[in-house]
């Protein structure tokens, strides 16, 4: 389970991320939404022990990210938004080497890479490193990469940014995959039809504030809104974000969505 | 999935493994490491060497053509145009002739010598064509030839042995061995080139282990996996120091190999042997073991501040180059290795391989050298592990987050220009001190030289006040703020007072202490002795004015003033206060010898700490004055000159005492003092 308590993340005077509060349970999917520079970044690195909180807690299956970080990262899977994959190393190279990190012993570790190799084939790109794969297969390494230890709980930040339909849709099948296994997934991005289709709940960030928490359609009764999209924009807008243009005259975020709907 | 045991090590050794195997897979680390040493410089050693003697064996195929005119003795044609070396041509005017390239060399009979004469012959020649100059020597040498055969005639005419004219023979009769020769040489250039290639070696790699990792975003997936920053510290930092290390090695046996397998045709020319025994290899590779993990740890410490590959480069380059320059030292002629040498950073090292490599260095000196090196290399990986384990540096964000820009933590703040209102940001500071400090250095002693006492004032009031006030005016900053003109407390008074009295005899025993590796300055000592020697009391008060009041207020000015104002927004109390310290002490160099640094350096950190902590500039001119003062008051103490004289005599140790615990109580009160 993810537990974010009071969470609060100080850059010098800027205040990225004031006293957040969230949980996601085992087998649910907690969608993080919210504008750029809205404090999503820093609010998954906090749960990542990347960045030491200001104040407040964050813990991961009990484990407090300033008193156990290393225990933390056994139990996360974290997928940066760079994806972070060594250029001169091949697939299989790189996830044996995140799974060395990780402490699996060498008999396991072969196997486990084998079944990430199957899962996500990763030998279609046998013999390249990963500085030559296309943004998709990288990111199907990348995933590989955070799972190798099998953790309980998934921090992805904008896992399917810069992807196709084909690669998004591969993403989508993993993380309803690890939710039905009963790992919680916490993630962010910028993609409203993603959220419709896997987020069991949505918070809205706005200014480093949780403006709204709910379902995908607790957030549409509560806004009073046509869809996702144009609650987003209302609560955002409520939480001190305006976009820029709007007085350009037409709702173009309303009317895309209406279209899909 | 479960984790098997950890063991301390063994993740730094899996980032090592990793990290060695990609950077051995990257072409210019490659490059750098294996090629440059292995191929490409033997390579371009021997086709230099046979280019040279190509050049040389063209030259001397063909007999020089050259020409004789003037007043010539028909035997000298004769005997000229015996030779097979040179070829006589007849030529109108010589000098064109020279130029025209008709003849390389001319010679010009000036007048025709009697039986007994001396005659005189001019060689035309042209300086900047090595064909003419080698027909020059051709005929210089056949020309000096027939000159002794003139002389052993005209000797034998007389009845007289030829050593009648040359009473004495003067030779050559180097008792160094050929191997020693070959050391000699290895020694001038060999330790350079094993800096250069240690650096380069470590040059690349760290970036790439650091800024690269960054820039690619690979570091904060590295982060997050369950093992201590540290251990990535160690596993990133042993990569970097190995690929140093082997970088060096595969160059230092690559050029042995070069020259002791007779590749090196140069050297069986002039009987040289180049071979190094083998303690002395294993010990320039002991002493490159601490060098490359000075500069990985540094480099690696520099380069995680960076935020791309560019960035660190540019950062790294002035480092790179601060190292050369004292890795150039055994090139030059009388450089020895002295203790003061052999503690400073690179040039120990590298003087101590000339040593080794010339044959045995002094163990003191060279101990001396490993282990300042061993200590350099400690500090230097502590910076590291520090810099690592900040995420201001690891992510650039920090205090300087939602501010457009990035740039190393030392570097964004030199470019930092901070809003101009009551104080001076630390760019302008820096760059109005080293400016100072430039006209400082070389015109300050000029003036004392040439004007004596009043050169001092002139020196003080000119290079130190006046240009600290017009960067004050010109500015437009707060001279009460900026200067921390402020009243001080009693407290403040009275800790300054403490501090002071503590200090100097603490900065007497560092000076004492210092003097066991810097050679003590006795003539300098003398000359201050002599020129503070008052025999009337308006003289007392003259030097007063000048050696303490003048260097109180100048110094202070600009030190504690200016400089402490402009850096202390932007860097920690600790780090104002030793930087202050720093500049200080090395603005006291030039005047006299490096022995002034240190005490210099101690007195500006505590005056320093005192106005920063008062917030008031007053206590730190009293100090000053009070330390200047005392100078001028105890030089007239035969006693206390006595104990400066003999290096062997330190301050009396039960000083010490009163000394630490005045420095304590004073610095009990002014930490109360402090905001």
């Amino acid at each position: 389970m993810i537990v974010l308590e009071n969470l609060t993340k100080h850059y010098g005077e800027l205040e990225a991320v004031s006293d957040l509060s969230l949980r996601v349970n085992p087998g649910e999917i907690y969608a993080l939404l919210g504008p750029n520079g809205a404090g999503k970044t820093t609010a998954l690195r906090c749960l990542a022990t990347l960045l030491r909180p200001t104040s407040g807690t964050a813990s991961v299956g009990g484990a407090d990210v300033r008193q156990s970080p290393l225990t933390v990262r056994r139990r996360i899977g974290f997928l940066a938004a760079s994806m972070g994959l060594y250029e001169r190393l091949s697939a299989r190279e790189l996830v044996t080497y995140f799974g060395r990190l990780q402490g699996l012993d060498e008999e396991r570790l072969r196997k486990r890479v084998d079944e990430l190799a199957e899962l996500f084939g990763l030998d279609d790109f046998r013999g390249r490193y990963c500085g030559r794969l296309s943004t998709g297969q990288r990111q199907r390494v990348a995933l590989a990469r955070a799972i190798v230890h099998d953790p309980s709980a998934l921090i992805l930040d904008e896992p399917t940014l810069g992807l196709d339909v084909l690669s998004g849709e591969t993403i989508y099948r993993f993380m309803a995959e690890e939710r039905s296994r009963g790992k919680a997934i916490l993630f962010s991005t910028h993609q409203m039809a993603e959220v419709e289709l896997l987020a069991d709940r949505v918070g809205v960030l706005s200014r480093g504030r949780l403006v709204a928490e709910d379902t995908v359609d607790g957030l549409v009764r509560q806004t009073g809104a046509r869809n996702l999209a144009r609650a987003f924009l209302s609560l955002v807008e409520e939480g001190g974000h305006r976009p820029i243009g709007r007085d350009f005259g037409e709702d173009l975020v309303g009317s895309v969505t209406d279209g899909r709907e | 999935m479960k984790a098997q045991r950890r063991n301390g090590w063994r993740d730094a050794r899996v980032v090592f493994q990793k990290e060695l195997r990609e950077t051995l897979r990257d072409t210019r680390t490659l490059l750098i490491m294996v090629v440059v040493p292995v191929l490409l410089y033997p390579a371009i050693l021997i086709a230099s060497e046979q280019l040279a003697l190509f050049g040389q064996r063209q030259l001397q195929r063909e007999p020089a053509p050259v020409a004789v005119v003037g007043e010539v003795d028909p035997d000298v044609l004769e005997f000229l145009s015996g030779r097979e070396d040179l070829l006589l041509v007849e030529v109108a005017d010589p000098e064109d002739a020279v130029r025209s390239d008709s003849v390389s060399a001319v010679a010009l009979f000036l007048y025709d010598a009697g039986l007994e004469e001396s005659q005189t012959v001019s060689l035309i020649y042209d300086a900047a064509d090595d064909w003419s100059r080698r027909g020059r020597e051709v005929l210089s040498s056949a020309l000096e030839e027939w000159g002794d055969t003139l002389l052993e005639r005209r000797l034998t005419e007389r009845g007289l042995p030829i050593g009648f004219a040359r009473p004495l023979e003067v030779e050559d009769s180097s008792v160094a061995l050929p191997e020693e020769l070959g050391g000699y040489a290895l020694g001038r250039f060999l330790p350079m080139l094993l800096v250069v290639m240690t650096l380069l070696g470590c040059f690349y790699p760290a970036i790439d282990l650091a800024a690269g990792e960054k820039e690619r975003g690979t570091l904060e997936t590295l982060l997050t996996a369950p093992i201590p920053p540290g251990q990535v510290v160690a596993g990133k930092f042993l990569t970097v120091t190995v690929v140093g290390l082997v970088a060096a090695a595969l160059n230092l046996g690559s050029m042995l190999l070069t020259f002791q397998t007779g590749l090196f045709q140069l050297s069986q020319a002039f009987t040289i042997e180049f071979s190094l025994p083998f303690g002395s290899v294993m010990i320039i590779f002991a002493t490159l073991f601490p060098l490359a993990i000075l500069f990985g740890a540094l480099f690696l410490g520099i380069a995680v501040r960076s935020h791309s590959f560019k960035e660190a480069q540019n950062a790294l380059t002035p480092v790179y180059m601060l190292f050369i320059l004292p890795a150039l030292l055994p090139l030059f002629p009388g450089i020895e290795f002295t203790p003061a040498l052999a503690v400073a950073p690179v040039a120990g090292v590298s003087l101590l391989f000339r040593e080794l490599m010339v044959g045995g260095a002094d163990p003191v000196l060279g101990s001396l050298a490993l282990f300042s090196t061993l200590f350099y290399a400690s500090a230097a990986l502590v910076f590291a592990a520090h810099s690592f384990g900040r995420e201001e540096v690891l992510f650039g964000e920090g205090r300087d987050a939602g501010k457009v820009g990035n740039g190393s933590g030392f570097l964004r703040g030199l470019r930092h220009s901070e809003p101009i209102h009551d104080l001076p940001g630390s760019r302008a500071t820096l760059v109005f001190v080293g400016v100072v400090a430039v006209f400082y250095f070389y015109l300050a002693v000029r003036l004392q030289v040439g004007l004596g006492e009043k050169g001092l004032l002139v020196s003080e009031l000119g290079l130190l006040l006046l240009p600290s006030l017009l960067f004050l005016r010109l500015g437009g900053f707060n001279p009460v703020k900026t200067l921390s003109l402020r009243r001080p407390t009693g407290r403040a008074l009275l800790a300054a007072l403490l501090i002071i009295a503590g200090g100097m005899p603490l900065a007497w025993l560092l000076a004492w202490l210092q003097s066991f590796v810097i050679e003590m300055p006795l003539e300098f000592l003398e000359g201050m002795s002599e020129f503070l020697v008052a025999e009337t009391p308006a003289r007392v008060v003259w030097i007063l004015v000048l050696v303490a009041l003048t260097p109180a207020v100048c110094e202070e000015v600009l030190f504690r003033g200016v400089l402490l104002a402009g850096t202390r927004r932007q860097f920690s109390p600790l780090g104002v206060i030793l930087l202050n310290g720093l500049i200080f002490g090395a603005f006291h160099v030039p005047s006299a010898t490096v022995f002034r640094f240190l005490p210099s350096a101690t007195l500006g950190i505590l005056l320093a700490w005192v106005v920063l902590r008062t917030r008031s500039i007053w206590p730190g001119m009293l100090m000053h004055f009070l330390n200047n003062g005392s100078i001028v008051i105890l030089a007239s103490s035969p006693w206390i000159l006595e104990r400066f004289s003999d290096p062997n005599q330190g301050p009396p140790i039960w000083l010490m005492v009163p000394a630490v615990a005045s420095l304590v109580a004073g610095g009990v009160l002014l930490e109360r003092e402090g905001p």
